[in-house]
């Protein structure tokens, strides 16, 4: 494929920025981000992201882990070797309740955490919008739109968003 | 002032002390609560450190006695056979519970004062449950077989008991611990990211941005990031509650006068969050004055910590007043001198104290006064944990010396090993703190941008509302 | 840090363990090679095959001492217990009989080798004084053989010498002495029944007939000699026949414990404590002894009280009862006493015949003939009282024949004096000033074990085989004799009494096995004397040599003037000296075994005190541990004080046997030296004590603090009436509970094993404690570690008392594993270091405990120990062959309680299987139930309904420990009875 950059514009506020973004997709641009120090209010509709999955990778593992902590202690006490503990029953359901529920949120919790890093693309340390020194302030109080397009549209996008009200354009070249 | 009661009613009729004085700009923000950690080396921070890690030595030296020349080295015996040991991994469990409450729950409930404070409740949470999480390896006779709790299969095919309430306590500890680490390092990562693009110098970004992972503030990352942290929360509440009712089950499935209670889970987490607020409220304190911290922990944040100590420890006295009631409603002889024991038996001193650092101290809280009044505020925290050290020391060795059997009654009395797994671990936790509040910003930076954004549009509101009101609630809110 | 550092027994001494000494000893010898020098005259005399591979066994345990090249198997053959459990099969112990001497008289035991190794000293059946029981002393002095502080060799003026130089040096002295006949020779004994050291006294008075030999023993019976001689003219010796005795009356006897016989007597006195026919028991004593304990009346009184008490019981008989043989030597006495003593007398004389009174070594000959006089009134003499020709050949060893040789000391009329009595420099009366003039004999020749006061003062040292290690004899007090066989050759060279007397007799060279053999082959004749001997051997008693009884005939003129001229109870603040229950005179203060066992009543461990009763310690402002400086005719010593409830008043017990300033690791500068104020005027009983505070405090390590039941019900007491009525009280503490959780059934397994404890019968003598310790290896762990209660014995005796602090009744409950069926410890072990059997033991996996110790806290009994240390660590490589094979020995760190004996089970269990036959109901005996004289305690399969615990668990006296936590224990308990005199109740 054509070798595709990078155009990162600044805005000074988020009205502009989320326009900027609608505009941008209308055209039929798909690889656009928003990048803001706090989650901008009406992004997810900007960029048309659609509903998180997390919550389902949640409760898939939070049910297997909970599955898993009662078939262990049932197989480790009641069959693979049943002993005589007290004269208690070797499979004591009420007994075995605690480890379950523990790793059900164990479970849950990691596959929540790495579920994150995975939809992220996380780890992932260095990006080309890295490239543009200005855009540390992205962490700190800028608001900063990017766009991975073809080499041929790089001009007109930058143009446009010049347009759009963008404080400041750069363009970077996304190492293939 | 006319317009200020509706100003104020406007702004928030509940929170007329605000929980950010003035609006500072992010840019501002970032400064102010990055200067910690960019900043010079205070001198306070060093001459407090290096103490500490006097006292961390002494805790080094106790814990290699005890491994060398085994538990003996302590005041244990039988009938004695838990004393400080347990008694400080409950005690430290117990403090662990705050952090995730505060975060988790405070979250939930949409509270806004959680935001400055849940990082640093957080960051104690961990640095509590590490301590904690030792004391049951070292208070094993063979601790270098401590794995044998852990479900593995082993050569001699013997699996855990899990009837056993030991077993649910390593599962709930690691669980606990792990959970509170995942969920304070997701709220750290953006200001990870923040201290990377405002690092100073090359090593301090390149280590910083290390741990920020890769994160650019995307909106494809806080779209997913919104929901996990708030589904972390969701599940960390549940689990915060289930983990101090585990630690209460190491004493009620027992049959000892005094352990075997059913009121216990409820009472223990009680007792966890009050005294888990009553160490935040003790660290903060001095914190926030060390740090400098004061706009964005306001009085209005320790006013609600010192309201939840106070219930808490009504709740607490509750379990007093029901566990002395169960043991006479018993008919066992041996239930009831249990708890007779407490007030007339050679360790009713302790009892008392416990008394009065639960159950009378925090009373002070019901004056608007005293919540407003740091000394008192702080005292009064410390002696909360002093006071629930006390009813843990109480519950174990005080329940277990005079049990069923008279001929078999015993005394305890620690040595000088047992002090320093105590007060050992006491520097520990506040040297592992100290470099926490040095490396790490202490109050989570993105979300007071957040809450400040909140903050401008309710201001908003009220601008609307009461254009004047607006400037007495503003006058009003910037002392 | 301090508390760390254990005196446990055996720290290795460097300068003084036996290998060292004996090497360099061979070297002094001068023979090259040691070996050689080993073994003069070969094993010609060629034992039969097992004896000499046993023995060849042993050489081999024995090697594991460095050094020990000269440690040579006896040349002699022994014989094994007859019944033994297929003594030689590798892996299975081999059991011999023996004899250990108390007081010089035998006491039958059996030895527990495994491979040549000896690991458990138990009672013979088949001997009189033993009857299969084992006492405090006998099972401890398994300990002393492999006490590495013991002495090796000869030792003059400090240097080593070899035992063939010292015959030669021996036979110089001899011929020395015989020129004026051994004008100047003595030889200080103790009294002992032994016919060998008999022939061997002859010959030595027949080599120098002007030599004289004096008896010293510190607890004689001297008292009870001198009585009868004035009673019947004759020092004849009393034997109780107590299972006859319906009403016994104890004056200061503690017969069940600290008196001669107490193994027989007390098994006879135990068998009529049941609801059926059950006897009276009244005690009169000062201190609270452990007969007092067992006792339905105990009459507190200052000892000097007990004679008047005595004339007073004898008024009473005399003038209500139509006695008048005793006019004469009563003397009604007022108050209180004298109501006691007409209920006592009443209660005796409907009982004439079927009654006892017994009198205790410290009380005067008087009362002894008084009580002799009395029994004979009542028609018990021949019933409940045989007398019998003394077995030992010095009846009279007290004061009298010491204070006779101390003059002559002290005249300078003394060049060699013998010495085979246990450290008299120690033992002797304080005003004789014994260690002194022992100091100035020119010859003093001492035979030790280890080294004490005396071999400090002693120019020659010979060191003393250990019982195990000796041949000899001994009569029981009836006359039995038994035949001692040693069960190893000295660990490090040693030789007996008889070996040491023989070098002066120019016999040197025999050895005690032939002076032994031969002495019986002289009374038995040849014919047919090798298989006699076989079998006294095997049998552990030679047959038919018990004296019978003779028929005596009061003097009562003789005892009325005795009475007459008996001394009046001493003014002022009484002191008692007894005989330490576990020290007795001191010659067990090295033991650490005995030191470590709570005291019976007190619960004291390495220490003593002096006792004295809380009125008394409350006028004098004193508590538990602070130290007084006692005063008595012009000595003082200090001691910590004890209060003992139930002590007479304005008295004190002062326990002998402590305060040793020479001894090994565990006895040395322990306790307080009573003896350093026993007077020979009076070294029982005296007067005039002065107690001052002296501000400081002693830490006493007591095992139990706590001696109240709290009003729960632990250990059950009756009084024989109301039994019958208390079934439905009773029925609270045993039977079924509800339950939620279904109990597993035992009913289908072949053994169901359980115990039943009789607390009717346990009179709290701690022997249970002792055979539990010697059976599973169970570690010392030091007064420091006491002090923190972190005492190991699997099995303890607890004591309560009930009633008013000034004068309790008491019981004692031994308590150890009750192997719960739904046992709490259990199921709070995270790791199944504790779990159930099929047979229902609850079993303890050492090598899976990790050391949570939950299941401590778990158990409502508090009867798990736990290793907090490494109490191993420290052991001598001479101590480590003492262990039990059959028994794991625990690391640091493991918890650890009673078994059940399951290595017994599982021996028998292989016995029988190798049978093809069922293990019997009662065929397994627990290391406990065998010591246990009074047969308090059973073991058995409750599977079995005709075992014997089968049926006692079915008794009407049963009831389980803390029946209401539904704990289903295989323990159970048997209430204990009391039987009080309606007139004194």
């Amino acid at each position: 494929m054509t070798a595709r950059q990078y155009v990162v514009a600044e805005f000074a506020a988020e009205e502009p920025l989320l326009a900027a973004a609608r505009a941008l997709r209308g055209q039929g641009h798909a690889e656009l981000d928003l990048h803001s120090p706090v989650p901008l209010h009406g992004a997810d509709e900007a960029l048309g992201l659609k509903r998180s999955i997390v919550p389902r990778i949640a409760l898939v593992l939070g049910v297997t882990g909970a599955a898993t902590g009662y078939l262990m202690q049932v197989g480790m006490a009641a069959i693979d070797w049943p002993l005589n503990v007290g004269g208690r029953p070797p499979h004591s359901a009420p007994a075995f309740i605690p480890v379950t529920f523990e790793l059900g949120i164990l479970f849950a919790a990691l596959g929540i955490f790495l579920g994150l890093f995975k939809l992220w693309g996380m780890p992932r340390l260095h990006h080309p919008v890295f490239e543009v020194e200005a855009f540390r302030s992205a962490s700190v109080d800028g608001l900063w739109l990017s766009a991975a397009v073809e080499a041929g549209q790089v001009r007109a996008v930058a143009a446009q968003l010049q347009a759009l009200g963008a404080r400041q354009v750069e363009i970077v070249e996304d190492a293939p | 002032m006319s317009g200020r009661p509706a100003a104020a009613a406007l702004a928030d009729p509940l929170e007329p002390v605000p929980v950010l004085v003035g609006r500072p700009d992010d840019r501002a923000l970032t400064a102010s609560l990055t200067g910690p950690v960019f900043g010079p080396t205070r001198k306070g921070w060093l001459i407090l450190i290096s103490v500490l890690l006097v006292g961390m030595g002494f805790w080094i030296l106790s814990l290699v006695t005890t491994l060398v020349v085994g538990i003996g080295a302590w005041g244990n015996n039988i009938p004695v056979a838990w004393a400080f040991d347990i008694t400080n991994f409950v005690w430290w469990i117990g403090i662990g519970h705050a952090g995730t409450l505060i975060s988790a729950i405070l979250l939930l409930f949409q509270q806004k004062w959680r935001t400055s404070i849940n990082r640093f409740a957080e960051a104690m949470t961990l640095f509590a449950v590490a301590m904690a999480g030792l004391y049951p390896i070292i208070h094993l006779g063979r601790p270098w077989l401590f794995w044998w709790l852990m479900p593995y299969p082993s050569t001699n095919q013997i699996w855990p008991n899990f009837k056993s309430a030991l077993p649910w306590d390593v599962f709930a500890i690691s669980t606990y611990a792990t959970v509170s680490f995942l969920f304070w390092f997701l709220g750290l990562i953006p200001d990870l990211a923040t201290l990377r693009d405002t690092a100073p110098t090359r090593t301090k970004r390149l280590v910083y941005g290390l741990f920020a992972f890769g994160w650019r503030g995307s909106a494809r990352h806080w779209h997913h990031y919104r929901i996990g942290y708030l589904l972390l929360a969701g599940l960390g509440t549940p689990l915060v509650v289930s983990v101090h009712t585990i630690v209460s089950f190491d004493f009620a499935i027992s049959q000892l006068p005094g352990w075997h209670t059913t009121i216990f889970p409820p009472y223990f987490v009680a007792g966890a969050i009050f005294s888990g607020f009553a160490m935040v409220v003790s660290l903060m304190i001095p914190a926030r004055k060390l740090m400098g911290l004061e706009q964005v922990i306001t009085m209005k944040h320790l006013d609600n910590m010192v309201k939840v100590i106070l219930a808490t420890g009504l709740m607490v006295t509750y379990g007093y007043v029901m566990e002395h009631f169960m043991a006479w409603y018993s008919g066992s002889d041996a239930e009831a001198f249990a708890f007779l024991n407490r007030w007339t038996g050679p360790y009713a001193p302790i009892w008392y104290m416990q008394l009065c650092c639960n159950v009378l101290a925090p009373q002070v809280f019901w004056f608007p006064s005293m919540r407003r009044n740091l000394v008192v505020m702080f005292v009064v925290s410390v002696l909360v944990n002093v006071g629930m050290w006390a009813e843990r020391f109480v519950i174990i060795a005080v329940s277990l010396h005079r049990d069923f059997i008279p001929a078999s009654w015993g005394m305890y009395s620690p040595t000088w090993v047992d002090w320093g797994l105590l007060f050992g671990s006491m520097c520990t936790f506040g040297v592992l703190f100290m470099l926490f509040l040095r490396f790490v910003p202490a109050v989570p930076i993105a979300e007071l941008k957040e809450l400040r954004r909140e903050l401008e549009h309710h201001d908003a509101q009220a601008g609307h509302a009461a254009s004047t009101g607006h400037g007495g609630h503003g006058a009003e809110a910037r002392p | 840090m301090p508390p760390l550092s254990l005196p446990i027994h055996g720290q290795p001494a460097p300068h003084r363990g036996p290998e060292q000494r004996w090497r360099s000893l061979a070297e002094a010898a001068g023979s090259a090679d040691p070996a050689a020098g080993s073994y003069p005259d070969g094993d010609e005399a060629a034992p039969d095959s097992f004896g000499r591979r046993s023995f060849m066994q042993l050489l081999g345990a024995s090697a594991a001492l460095a050094g020990l090249s000269a440690c040579k198997p006896p040349r002699e053959k022994v014989v094994s217990y007859v019944r033994r459990p297929a003594g030689v099969t590798p892996s299975l112990p081999g059991f011999y009989a023996s004899a250990l001497s108390r007081g010089g008289h035998a006491v039958g035991v059996l030895v527990e080798t495994h491979e040549g190794r000896p690991t458990k000293i138990e009672g013979n059946p088949g001997q009189a004084a033993s009857l299969g029981a084992a006492g405090l002393h006998e099972l401890a002095s398994i300990l002393d053989l492999y006490d590495p502080s013991r002495l090796a060799g000869v030792r003059r003026d400090g240097r080593p010498l070899a035992w063939s130089a010292f015959l030669q040096e021996a036979a110089g002295l001899a011929a020395a002495h015989e020129k004026d006949g051994g004008a100047r020779l003595r030889l200080l004994a103790e009294p002992t029944s032994s016919p060998a050291l008999a022939d061997q006294r002859a010959r030595l008075l027949a080599r120098f007939p002007r030599a004289r030999v004096h008896a010293w023993d510190p607890l004689a019976e001297d008292a009870a000699r001198v009585g009868a001689r004035l009673a019947f003219g004759r020092p004849l010796e009393a034997a109780y026949q107590l299972e006859g005795a319906d009403v016994i009356l104890s004056l200061d006897a503690d017969f069940l414990a600290s008196e001669g016989d107490h193994l027989r007597n007390a098994r006879a006195f135990a068998s009529r404590r049941t609801q059926a026919g059950m006897n009276r028991l009244y005690q009169a004593e000062a201190g609270y002894s452990v007969t007092g304990g067992a006792a339905d009346h105990r009459l507190r009184m200052r000892a000097g009280e007990v004679l008047p008490f005595a004339r007073a019981v004898a008024a009473a008989l005399a003038a209500h009862h139509g006695l008048p043989a005793l006019a004469a030597l009563g003397a009604a006495a007022a108050g209180e006493l004298g109501r006691t003593a007409a209920a006592v007398a009443k209660d005796l004389y409907s009982a004439r015949g079927r009654g006892l009174v017994l009198v205790g070594r410290r009380q005067p000959a008087a009362l002894h003939a008084l009580a002799a006089v009395v029994n004979a009134a009542l028609g018990n003499t021949g019933v409940t009282v045989v007398w019998r020709e003394p077995a030992l050949l010095d009846p009279l060893a007290g004061v009298a024949g010491l204070s006779a040789l101390a003059r002559e000391l002290a005249a300078g009329q003394v060049d060699t004096l013998i010495v085979t009595a246990w450290n008299p420099a120690y033992t002797a009366p304080a005003d004789l000033g014994l260690a002194a003039l022992l100091g100035k004999v020119p010859n003093l020749v001492y035979l030790a074990s280890r080294e004490d006061e005396t071999s400090q003062v002693a120019g020659t040292v010979v060191a003393a085989a250990h019982p195990l290690e000796s041949w000899g004899d001994l009569r029981g007090r009836d006359g039995t004799a038994s035949i001692v066989q040693p069960l190893l050759a000295p660990l490090a060279e040693s030789v007996t009494e008889l070996d040491l007397l023989s070098a002066f007799t120019g016999q040197g060279h025999l050895g005690a096995w032939r002076l032994v053999r031969d002495g019986w082959k002289a009374r038995t004749g040849e014919a047919g004397f090798d298989q006699a001997w076989d079998g006294w051997l095997a049998a552990g008693v030679v047959a038919g040599t018990a004296r019978p009884p003779v028929a005596v005939a009061v003097d009562a003129a003789a005892v009325a003037a005795a009475l007459a001229a008996a001394p009046v109870p001493p003014a002022g603040l009484e002191a008692c000296f007894a005989p330490d229950d576990k020290a007795l005179d001191g010659r067990f203060a090295d033991n650490a075994w005995l030191q470590e066992l709570p005291h019976p009543v007190s619960k004291l461990t390495w220490d003593n005190a002096a006792f004295l009763s809380p009125a008394t310690a409350r006028r004098l402002g004193l508590a538990d541990g602070d130290v007084v400086a006692l005063s008595l005719r012009g000595r003082t010593v200090d001691a910590p004080v004890l209060i003992q409830p139930g002590h007479a008043d304005e008295s004190v017990t002062l326990p002998l046997g402590y305060g040793r300033t020479q001894a090994g690791p565990a006895g040395a500068g322990i306790g307080f030296a009573a003896g350093a104020l026993r007077h020979a005027a009076a070294p029982w009983i005296d007067g005039g004590l002065e107690l001052r505070k002296t501000g400081r405090r002693h830490a006493l390590a007591r095992t139990q603090e706590h001696f109240s039941m709290e009003g729960r019900a632990i250990a059950l007491g009756y009084d024989v009436g109301a039994l019958p009525h208390a079934a439905h009280e009773l029925d609270e503490h045993r039977g079924e509970q509800a339950t939620i959780l279904p109990a597993v059934d035992y009913s289908k397994e072949e053994y169901r094993w359980g115990m039943a404890i009789d607390l009717s019968r346990c009179t709290g003598c701690g022997a249970c404690t002792l055979a539990c310790q010697a059976e599973n290896n169970i570690p010392i762990v030091g007064k420091e570690q006491v002090l923190k209660s972190r005492e190991m014995h699997w099995l303890r005796v607890d004591r309560y008392y009930e009633g008013t602090p000034a004068d309790p009744t008491s019981v004692s409950q031994p308590l150890a594993c009750v192997h719960c069926e739904s046992a709490p410890c259990e199921y709070v072990c995270p790791v199944n270091a504790t779990v159930h059997s099929d047979e229902g033991l609850n079993e303890m996996v050492y090598n899976r405990c990790v050391g949570t110790r939950y299941c401590s806290n778990n158990c409502a009994y508090k009867v798990r120990r736990f290793n907090y240390l490494d109490y191993r660590g420290t052991m001598a490589p001479v101590s480590k062959m003492l262990q039990n094979p059959d028994v794991t020995v625990r690391a640091r760190g493991v918890m650890e309680k009673c078994s059940y004996c399951v290595q017994r089970i599982e021996r028998v269990r292989i016995g029988a299987r190798s049978q093809g036959e069922k293990v019997g109901g009662d065929a397994v005996v627990s290391a406990c139930q065998q010591a246990c004289s009074a047969e308090a305690i059973v073991f058995g399969n409750l599977n079995d309904p005709a075992s014997r615990v089968a049926r006692l668990q079915q008794d009407e006296r049963r009831y389980d420990l803390l029946h209401e936590l539904g704990t289903r224990p295989r323990t159970a308990y048997l209430v204990r009875l009391r039987n009080p005199n309606p007139e004194l109740a």
